[in-house]
């Protein structure tokens, strides 16, 4: 958008990674760029020099389904202000996940049971909600199952569950200097997530198995 | 139908105004649960329950003294449209269809609820509504059973403090057991309001006005939507003929009512009185009658 009021196709200053747009995977994406082999923005900002924002090896074994966030109609944001209303919180009183069918067999996950989702930063837990609206990614002759997260749970408040924020990674996009809350990698287990230094243990594990191999 | 379902509205003579209703058009439904917010909010009902069902995103789950709208979301391996000869009409691979449809009391023109009420609790306004009075209510949960769709609803507040829900600063005692319902926001329509809910509706899904205009309406929306093959588009509650007389509230469905877990046929219970106390007279005198027998045949 810009001063005109305009949204411009051709910028000739003042983007990172202008004049034109493009496509870019995301930075943790398990595919190829289709359309040339600059794979993500080179001009996103990273943060190498942070060992508490590591980032899953892409294509990683460890991390092997797609994450995504979003909202839902009853919360704001991150829930810090809903999650304080009793009428807000009684309609969505619980942190979930919504996956596939096929995922929920090839992970073993019960509907309404306990998941814990894990990145190479963290890992958090939420209720199974299984559902045919969050359908596999079929690209490439290649079909990578996605996990669907809402991001509005937190420590306090009515309602508590896993911060989905917990699970991201800082590679910025360059202009409005946002990280990559929409596409991530992840893995999904049955059950609770560790408690305490197990927690730390469990997501170092995984993170050590992933650049390993 | 029973004498007091009889007598409206004539009993408001020139009070009387035009009958006032919902039609919820479900195919607009966004499933935003605003009408459900809108509705306790104006009506100072209590949260009733931070319990998440993993029934897709309704976590109310059915109406009640603390629910008088609830949104019903059903996921439906179901393509939104069928041509002519009823197969699918997109090239969907998967069809995949999400349902969500706003519920709430449906205002009946036989209301079971109003027959059965033996305080007066329960009356008829003059916009056709049928509404609880809460200081005339004495809890006796007569209009409980006597509801086709299981909207009356006794409202149970935790005894132990400890359990209670956070406070609503405007209920100045503790409710008891009475029963609470949706009141088609009966103080908004005398102030000329529409109710709580339709004014919230971003979607226009719950529509409010008199309910001869509705019904036309309604009709039409039918109209269009079948020419465009919308799959299973029905309404419900639109017939003044059905078991209830026609609904106050009724709505535009995408599936059966039972999908929506809605009667397909819903009967006022109180229709079957006369005939009900007719078989009593009939069964009291043949007892009667057997006893006197049983006496003169004894002598014999």
């Amino acid at each position: 958008m810009q001063a005109d009021g305009q949204g411009w196709l051709y910028v000739p200053q003042g983007l990172e990674d202008g004049p034109l747009p493009t496509h870019y995977e995301p930075h943790e994406s398990p595919f190829d760029n289709p359309l040339y082999s600059q794979r993500a923005n080179p001009a996103r900002q990273q943060n190498e020099d942070l060992p508490e924002d590591p980032y899953n090896p892409p294509g990683s074994d460890e991390y092997p389904y797609v994450v995504t966030t979003y909202r839902l109609t009853e919360h704001h944001t991150a829930g810090g202000m809903s999650r304080f209303v009793p009428y807000l919180s009684e309609l969505q009183p619980q942190m979930f996940v919504e996956v596939h069918p096929d995922l929920a067999r090839e992970r073993n996950l019960k509907h309404a049971d306990w998941a814990t989702i894990v990145t190479a930063r963290s890992a958090i837990e939420a209720r199974v909600l299984v559902t045919d609206r969050v359908r596999p990614l079929r690209m490439n002759g290649r079909e990578v199952h996605q996990v669907g997260l809402p991001y509005h749970w937190g420590s306090r408040g009515l309602t508590t569950g896993g911060a989905a924020n917990d699970l991201e990674h800082m590679a910025l996009y360059p202009n409005v200097h946002i990280q990559e809350v929409k596409a991530l990698t992840c893995d999904i287990r049955p059950g609770r997530r560790p408690r305490g230094r197990a927690l730390v243990d469990f997501v170092t594990g995984k993170r050590e198995r992933a650049e390993k191999s | 139908m029973s004498a007091l379902s009889e007598a409206w509205p004539d009993t408001y003579g020139d009070e009387a105004k035009p009958r006032m209703g919902f039609f919820t058009d479900t195919s607009i439904c966004i499933g935003c649960k605003a009408c459900e917010v809108a509705c306790k909010e104006w009506n100072l009902i209590p949260e009733d329950g931070l319990v998440w069902t993993g029934e897709s995103y309704d976590n109310t789950s059915e109406l009640g003294a603390n629910s008088w709208r609830h949104v019903a979301f059903i996921e439906q391996r179901k393509p939104l449209k069928v041509d002519g000869n009823g197969d699918t009409a997109e090239l969907d691979v998967e069809p995949l269809r999400w349902l969500m449809s706003s519920d709430v009391c449906k205002h009946c023109t036989h209301a079971g609820c109003l027959d059965v009420c033996p305080t007066g609790a329960l009356f008829r306004t003059e916009f056709g509504t049928v509404v609880v009075q809460e200081d005339v209510c004495n809890g006796c949960g007569y209009c409980v059973p006597a509801c086709p769709f299981g909207v009356l609803d006794k409202r149970h507040l935790p005894t132990r403090p400890e359990d209670a829900p956070l406070e609503l600063p405007l209920l100045g005692k503790q409710e008891d057991g009475r029963v609470w319902k949706c009141t088609l926001c009966y103080d908004r329509l005398k102030g000329g309001h529409e109710p709580a809910c339709a004014k919230a509706c971003p979607t226009d899904s719950i529509q409010f006005g008199e309910l001869d205009e509705l019904r036309e309406r309604a009709d039409k929306r039918l109209e269009k939507l079948q020419a465009e093959n919308w799959n299973g588009a029905q309404l419900y509650g639109r017939d003044p003929d059905d078991g209830v007389g026609g609904f106050g509230a009724f709505f535009l469905l995408l599936d059966e009512p039972e999908v929506y877990g809605l009667p397909p046929d819903p009967v006022v219970p109180t229709k079957n009185l006369s005939e009900m106390w007719i078989n009593t007279a009939v069964a009291a005198a043949a007892t009667l009658v057997g006893a006197a027998l049983a006496f003169i045949g004894g002598r014999g």
